[in-house]
């Protein structure tokens, strides 16, 4: 996925749309242990397998979930650019994730409302892995410039 | 009968007061972090000009939840654990500046999800402060048995008490037995 060539306005998107996926992996355990060592955490059912599958009673080393909460970010931050504002995203981890798989993010409008300085756009978002299994259901809500106008304010200011 | 164990409930609704992270936002820990989310936007890169409309270079929105580490010469609980077998590699609730539920010691530990709101990016050089407090434990029945979910409500802020952002965090314990 590339950064949109301009801005997304509120105009532009529709209840339904379904927004460009982002495209993760596939995982190694190098991808596991560089995120373990920027967050400074060594929970070893992430790269130790005897613990985790032996001791935790896992199927497998798993992919953070801190680690994939990162990709809802990214993934509205490049649909929307830098004009709009990811405000809020919420998320479970319904499943686990395993080392070696590739996980794509996709995300579908499902409603929008105008505010006076900028309007709110609503989202269904989640995480398949190549089999389309979701692991990791979630909303998201944005808010969007109107066209021609100025972006959202920064830092954000929620709607009253 | 409940698999919470005694005492665990006390923890709701223990807040703790404002802790600020050991270190300010530094560029070496935001490359790494950007690197490491695979996310290397040119806003988070130390040559990202003052004039953009974040005011210089920022850190990813979550990176905040990321600067409470273990301060210089805290205790370490890598090596505390060197020789016990059960210890998970984890290190409490460190991050969260709230104290550990040891009622919990011997439970897995799993990240069951988390409602965040994102209000301003945390600048490169700025110090940040987190407020936590435990809001609820209850018990669930999964596929494979029972869960516990520990809600816990963390605010981050700039050292001006600028809301950076708020993450309502649920944390999984499952008995092991």
């Amino acid at each position: 996925m590339t950064i949109q060539s301009r801005p997304v306005c509120f105009e532009d998107v529709a209840v339904g749309d379904e927004i460009p996926p982002l495209d993760k992996g596939p995982f190694t355990t190098a991808h596991i242990m560089r995120w373990s060592a920027a967050m400074e955490n060594w929970h070893k059912i992430h790269y130790d397998r005897d613990f985790a599958v032996n001791h935790d009673k896992l199927p497998g080393l798993l992919v953070n979930g801190s680690l994939k909460q990162q990709f809802y970010f990214e993934h509205l931050r490049k649909w929307i650019g830098d004009t709009g504002w990811v405000w809020k995203v919420t998320f479970r981890f319904r499943a686990m994730n395993l080392i070696g798989e590739k996980l794509t993010m996709w995300g579908r409008v499902t409603g929008k409302r105008e505010c006076p300085d900028y309007g709110i756009v609503e989202l269904d978002l989640g995480i398949v892995n190549e089999e389309g299994t979701e692991s990791s259901p979630g909303t998201g809500t944005v808010a969007l410039p109107y066209r021609g106008g100025d972006p959202v304010p920064y830092p954000f200011v929620p709607p009253a | 009968m409940s698999n919470i164990p005694e005492g665990a409930m006390d923890y709701i609704g223990m807040r703790t007061s404002e802790e600020f992270a050991c270190e300010p936002v530094e560029p070496g820990a935001v490359r790494r972090y950007a690197q490491a989310i695979m996310d290397e936007a040119p806003i988070f890169a130390p040559d990202a000009g003052t004039d953009n409309r974040f005011g210089g270079p920022v850190a990813p929105p979550l990176f905040p939840q990321a600067m409470f580490r273990r301060a210089y010469g805290d205790p370490d609980p890598v090596q505390e654990n060197a020789y016990n077998e059960d210890f998970d590699g984890s290190s409490g609730n460190r991050t969260l500046a709230l104290p550990e539920i040891r009622q919990f010691r011997g439970f897995g530990v799993l990240n069951g999800g988390s409602e965040i709101e994102f209000y301003r990016y945390a600048r490169y050089g700025e110090r940040v402060k987190v407020t936590s407090f435990y809001e609820d434990i209850v018990e669930k029945q999964s596929s494979k048995g029972p869960i516990i979910l520990i809600y816990i409500v963390s605010d981050y802020f700039t050292a001006d008490d600028e809301l950076l952002l708020r993450i309502r965090r649920i944390s999984i314990r499952r008995p092991l037995k």
